[in-house]
């Protein structure tokens, strides 16, 4: 069965969108694994990551391991469903189909 | 990869293709980062080798307790190894798809193969150096059966699947 185009507003953001597409590829990914891959600070991803969470798109697990504190991020079904689709509306964009987006989440700030 | 700054038409009513088309270079590119990730440096595979070669060679020297100490080495080590990697790429997921899972099976059976050889060559022919042999050929077998895994898994996560 194929994806439906939908464009997604909270995946769209350059970094969510690499978050996303790494956790896509993953069953699931530390959170210094990916601050090294989007190469930002951490402050930066724990906003996103934060964003993410709260529109139920990715899972936050925490693990001590010998007295350390591991944290790794889970793309949810949601979440994958989402980027799915955000990843085949751009590809109809960039195809020049003409995709226009009719599923648009009011309310997302922009980045 | 691509800042925040990056691209700016999430607030346009219609997405503009070269917005599109740099949103999937940076798919294209976290990929690719990960791919890269996920390659096993070639210590890996040759200490998988070496353990497999070391457990099968070590049949060689007739002593039960080594043997023993060989498994529980075998074991203790590839455990190791695994644990190491993971910690090193950072990252949880299926390595075993179709392909994948055959090369590995494809594996363990010719080792097991060359274990029989070995049984049949030493005990029944009474040729020593057979078990020798074998492990040392497990070396660039294990060796190849990694790599050639690691082609495929770069592969899938290039692709995206």
């Amino acid at each position: 069965m194929s994806t439906a185009p939908r464009f997604d507003e909270i995946v769209h953001a350059p970094n969510r969108l690499q978050i996303c597409a790494v956790l896509a590829a993953v069953d699931s990914a530390d959170f210094a694994t990916v601050r090294e891959g989007l190469g930002v600070a951490d402050s930066v991803l724990s906003k996103h990551i934060r964003v993410l969470h709260e529109a139920g798109y990715i899972e936050v697990h925490k693990a001590t391991f010998a007295s350390r504190v591991r944290t790794s991020l889970t793309l949810t079904e949601a979440g994958r469903a989402a980027y799915d689709g955000h990843v085949v509306a751009l590809r109809a964009i960039v195809g020049g189909k003409g995709f226009r987006d009719t599923a648009r989440r009011p309310g997302v700030p922009a980045e | 990869m691509a800042s925040d700054e990056g691209w700016d038409g999430a607030a346009a009513a219609e997405i503009a293709p070269d917005e599109a088309a740099r949103a999937i270079s940076a798919i294209e590119a976290s990929r690719s980062w990960l791919a890269d990730r996920i390659i096993a440096p070639g210590w890996y595979h040759l200490a998988f080798g070496l353990l497999a070669g070391g457990a099968i060679a070590e049949a060689e020297m007739r002593s039960w307790v080594l043997f023993a100490w060989s498994v529980v080495g075998y074991t203790v080590g590839c455990s190791a190894l695994m644990w190491l990697n993971q910690r090193r790429v950072g990252v949880a997921m299926k390595y075993f798809d179709a392909c994948t899972r055959a090369i590995f099976t494809g594996h363990v059976m010719t080792l097991s193969a060359l274990i029989a050889v070995a049984c049949w060559l030493d005990l029944d022919r009474g040729i020593r150096g057979a078990f020798l042999a074998a492990g040392v050929l497990a070396v660039p077998l294990t060796v190849a059966s990694g790599r050639w895994t690691d082609k495929l898994l770069r592969a899938r996560l290039q692709a995206g699947q």
